[in-house]
């Protein structure tokens, strides 16, 4: 069964079982992934999938369902299941279907330079990165992932009450492990780079970034433990941020798991901190005219110049809270529920360099990775003790890399410790992440810092 | 869900440029999501997955392709886009399809697709009620529900043909504590490979009690203290800190192309003499079992050390071609989505011969965690780290007062050799773990053991 046919047929069942509002969400997804391991492919995706969603209100409440598979079987799963689901949902604002906003940003993230890149274009990509990975360093024994993925992706919304919007976007990404060897200390260094514009990618480049960072950690050494200065480098800062994005959400004020409820035009961190929510970013890997339950997105401050100026809402969110939407609904995919999520979210820059940052510390850490963020933090209190990787800083000279080390503090803390702020913003995918997260360097008064 | 005619049309094409080895995966899997919060149903969703994964080896490379588009049309275009990454002539015909019937070795008696939602959500309050009620100071509960019905097909160029129904169902608790400023998560989530009777047995009282309990200790406690300590991890899901100091470490993904700090160390002594770690997906009905892997291979108890000694590695097909090692029964996948690797299944600590109240009797002064987050581990390093939900502090012998904040860092490597105690009152916990194939429901468990010396890094600060 086509879409058209498919959604025709839905809404009619749906219109007999007592359904009065209905959508259908669509997403369609093409993507290839590649992996390379010295110079053979170690893997190679191909993938062609396609989801869609159901939302109805039944006696004024919302019920869902998903399938993957167009079929009659699945017209009467859709239904049934979605009648069922609608009747426990004791929520006292109910989600809408919405006829949608007045008008639209005309954003375009589709890039048909991209679309014409060939899968060889692509490997042979991968294969020049590798020669330079391998040549630019002895020390270098291997990789332990590395790969290419390219997607396309189409999402579409048709709605009973007449609204019927799409968009395509498309990306490539790169991500690199290098493992290094010296005598009995193995390291490895990751390097990562999403856009739209392939020409951009430069093999020589790329793996200089990762070689440098796997050697970089070699010959670490102990230091004492205790409360450091800690420069935060950009990737180790975004992934800071994007753990505890979710503060910023209505939904999860309003669950009463973030210190932000209420604190709407207050100050809630420094003055020099300003961050924004850009649906419109060029480059951005999350960049989208509409939100996911069809309202116009926008680009606005979250905080700005440490005031707290607006949460992330929905227009469930937005309604309990007496505001309007921001245009952040959001599904992880067509099989979620509606929720509240950043677009592309950055700390705005200022203009001390990262080499200008390092010489301004007397004594202190600079936090390069950070790992085990899903477990070691606490979103709710803001607590978190984090493992991490990076460097000792003394007279404003990088001395040595630092064995594992943990960093401890408040996330709700540190936004008042900030110190400086870096010009060097960059983005990052996280593990499990949602939103396109992006920070400059920070350098936070104090953290304290325990080492291996 | 295909028929075995179409299915070796679609095994034929993907051969068709040389590929020496091709398998086809056909999913076809129901999940309900509920979510209860403030004693209110929040979310129920209900969906039906459905794709098909092909997947090409030639020599060493790997070439997969998925879709959802399950006409012979769309499958067909699927194994070509698959073959046409591997460049050369037909080499093998695929062997006839042999339909193999395998009983199902972890039976379900309700299945959770034939049981009202109602019936689902009663369980959920019933929780919830429990969880609120322990104490003044549970400010939050959620309670989430889960249950799946995974439908496979498996088959291959060997002549495999096999299909297999996975049923899984599952309950999560969290409650918050607060005072004041102070806010503090404690959670519990019991899963099965079972239906429904997993919810109607359950014992509620003890995990929604668990969860609350843990909230409101946490709530009451010191920050964790920094520096290099004695731990005593308690048993069940304290088992994670093993997953990630050396489960990840003895999958093939990464010891096949000795990236692994385990590789080509069969025989030799990685760890002390009290350590057996076995994966074992035959469990009878336990949350990480399987009756067959995704790549259609029986089940099977692996040994992974005993008593100190490497004596063998999680393996998949590929990772076996690599090694020149058999499969061991270990290739799994979250879904269709991903071509399968070497994952764990059910993984533990056996029993030791100490117990656990010798193991903190002998302890001077140290740290007791009775309850574990979750961690990770960089397999090429070793070095791991996880959070701590629930920890003690252990002096003369004694747990003490509660703490905080707690994340433990260190070496797999390392930390294996310094398990000094091993205790036996070995248990199962479920968990979620995410790695190149996915996420895939996993069992951690071992009895309580006693790590001579750990990092810690605590909220508190150094000494």
């Amino acid at each position: 069964m086509n879409l058209q046919e498919f959604k025709d047929k839905l809404f009619q069942l749906g219109e007999e079982h007592g359904f009065t509002d209905m959508e259908l969400y669509y997403e369609r997804e093409e993507k290839f992934v590649c992996e390379l391991f010295k110079g053979e492919i170690d893997s190679y995706d191909t993938s062609e999938v396609f989801g869609t969603s159901f939302r109805g209100l039944y006696k004024g409440k919302m019920g869902y369902a998903f399938t993957e598979k167009l079929d009659e079987e699945s017209l009467s799963y859709l239904i049934e299941n979605a009648k069922e689901n609608s009747k426990f949902i004791e929520d006292e604002v109910q989600e809408e279907i919405f006829a949608g906003s007045e008008k639209y940003g005309e954003g375009n993230f589709y890039s048909a330079d991209l679309a014409e890149v060939t899968i060889p274009e692509k490997i042979n990509l991968l294969k020049e990165i590798e020669k330079h990975i391998y040549s630019y360093d002895e020390r270098v024994t291997g990789t332990d992932y590395f790969m290419l993925s390219s997607g396309e992706t189409e999402k579409a919304i048709l709605n009973s009450k007449g609204l019927n919007l799409s968009e395509k976007v498309n990306h490539v990404g790169i991500y690199v492990s290098v493992i290094v060897k010296q005598g009995d200390q193995v390291k490895n260094g990751v390097y990562s780079k999403f856009t739209r514009d392939f020409s951009i990618l430069n093999p020589k480049e790329i793996a200089k970034h990762a070689v440098e960072e796997a050697l970089s950690q070699l010959y670490a050494q102990s230091a004492e433990s205790k409360n450091y200065p800690v420069l935060l480098r950009n990737d180790a800062a975004s992934a800071l941020l994007q753990t505890f994005i979710p503060v910023f959400s209505a939904e999860i004020t309003q669950k009463g798991q973030s210190a932000l409820k209420g604190k709407t035009g207050e100050s809630i961190a420094v003055p020099l901190l300003t961050i924004i929510d850009d649906p419109f970013l060029e480059e951005g890997l999350l960049s989208s005219n509409f939100d996911s339950e069809g309202a116009a997105t926008v680009r606005k401050d979250i905080v700005k110049d440490g005031r707290l100026v607006t949460l992330m809402h929905n227009r469930k969110t937005a309604q309990k809270d007496g505001v309007e939407s921001t245009g952040n609904a959001y599904k992880a995919s067509y099989k979620g529920a509606l929720t509240v999520a950043p677009t592309n979210l950055h700390v705005v820059p200022s203009d001390q360099s990262y080499d200008a940052l390092v010489s301004s510390i007397s004594e202190g850490i600079i936090i390069t990775e950070l790992s085990g963020l899903h477990s070691g933090a606490n979103t709710v209190s803001g607590d978190f003790s984090i493992a991490a990787n990076g460097y000792y800083v003394k007279d404003g000279k990088v001395q040595n890399a630092v064995n594992q080390m943990t960093i401890a503090g408040n996330f709700y803390e540190l936004l008042n410790n900030i110190e400086a702020i870096g010009s060097d913003l960059e983005f990052s995918m996280g593990f499990m992440a949602i939103g396109y997260i992006g920070s400059p360097s920070l350098l936070i008064r104090e953290l304290a810092v325990t080492v291996e | 869900m295909l028929s075995q005619s179409i299915i070796n049309d679609v095994i034929t094409a993907a051969l068709d440029t040389g590929g020496d080895f091709a398998e086809v995966f056909v999913e076809d899997r129901f999940t309900n999501n509920l979510a209860l919060q403030g004693g209110k149903i929040e979310s129920s969703l209900s969906g039906r997955d459905f794709g098909i994964g092909i997947r090409v080896f030639k020599g060493l490379q790997s070439v997969y392709a998925y879709t959802t588009d399950g006409s012979r049309e769309g499958l067909l275009k699927a194994a070509g886009n698959a073959a046409q990454a591997i460049r050369g002539e037909k080499i093998i015909q695929p062997a006839q399809l042999q339909r193999e019937i395998i009983p199902a070795a972890h039976p379900i008696s309700l299945n959770p697709r034939e049981v009202e939602k109602l019936r689902k959500v009663d369980v959920m309050k019933k929780a919830y009620e429990i969880a609120k009620n322990y104490h003044n100071s549970i400010q939050q509960v959620t309670v989430r529900y889960f249950d799946e019905e995974q439908n496979v097909l498996i088959a291959n160029s060997e002549g495999k043909f096999v299909e297999d129904r996975r049923v899984r169902s599952r309950l999560a608790i969290q409650s918050i504590a607060a005072e004041g400023n102070k806010m503090q998560p404690g959670s519990y989530g019991p899963g099965a490979h079972k239906g429904f009777e997993f919810m109607e047995n359950l014992n509620l009282e003890h995990y929604a009690n668990e969860a609350s309990r843990i909230a409101v200790t946490m709530l009451g406690a010191d920050p964790c203290p920094s520096g290099k300590f004695p731990v005593i991890i308690d048993n069940e899901f304290g088992g994670v800190i093993f997953h990630e100091a050396c489960g990840h470490g003895l999958e093939a993904t990464f010891v096949a192309k000795e990236n692994s700090v385990f590789a080509n160390r069969i025989g030799e002594k990685v760890a002390s003499d009290v350590v057996t770690y076995v994966d074992d997906g035959t469990l009878s009905n336990e949350w990480g079992s399987i009756t067959i892997d995704d790549e259609g291979e029986k089940a099977r108890k692996n040994v992974l050390i005993e008593n100190g000694i490497l004596k063998g590695y999680l393996i998949d097909k590929l990772g076996g071609r690599r090694m020149g090692m058999e499969s061991t029964g270990s290739g799994r996948r979250q879904s269709y989505r991903f071509a399968p690797t070497s994952r764990m299944t059910n993984t533990y600590i056996a029993n030791g011969k100490s117990t656990p109240a010798e193991i903190i009797s002998n302890t001077e002064h140290g740290i007791y965690t009775k309850y574990m987050g979750g961690g990770q581990v960089n397999p090429t390093t070793g070095d791991y780290n996880f959070a701590v939900m629930e920890a003690y502090l252990v002096k003369d012998g004694k747990i003490g007062k509660p703490l905080k904040g707690a994340t433990l860092i260190g070496n797999g490597p390392k930390t294996l050799q310094l398990v000094d105690m091993v205790a036996n009152n070995l248990d199962h916990g479920a968990g979620m773990c995410g790695s190149q194939s996915g996420s895939i429901p996993v069992n951690v468990g071992q009895p309580m053991i006693r790590v001579s010396e750990m990092t810690v890094g605590g909220t508190k600060g150094g000494k």
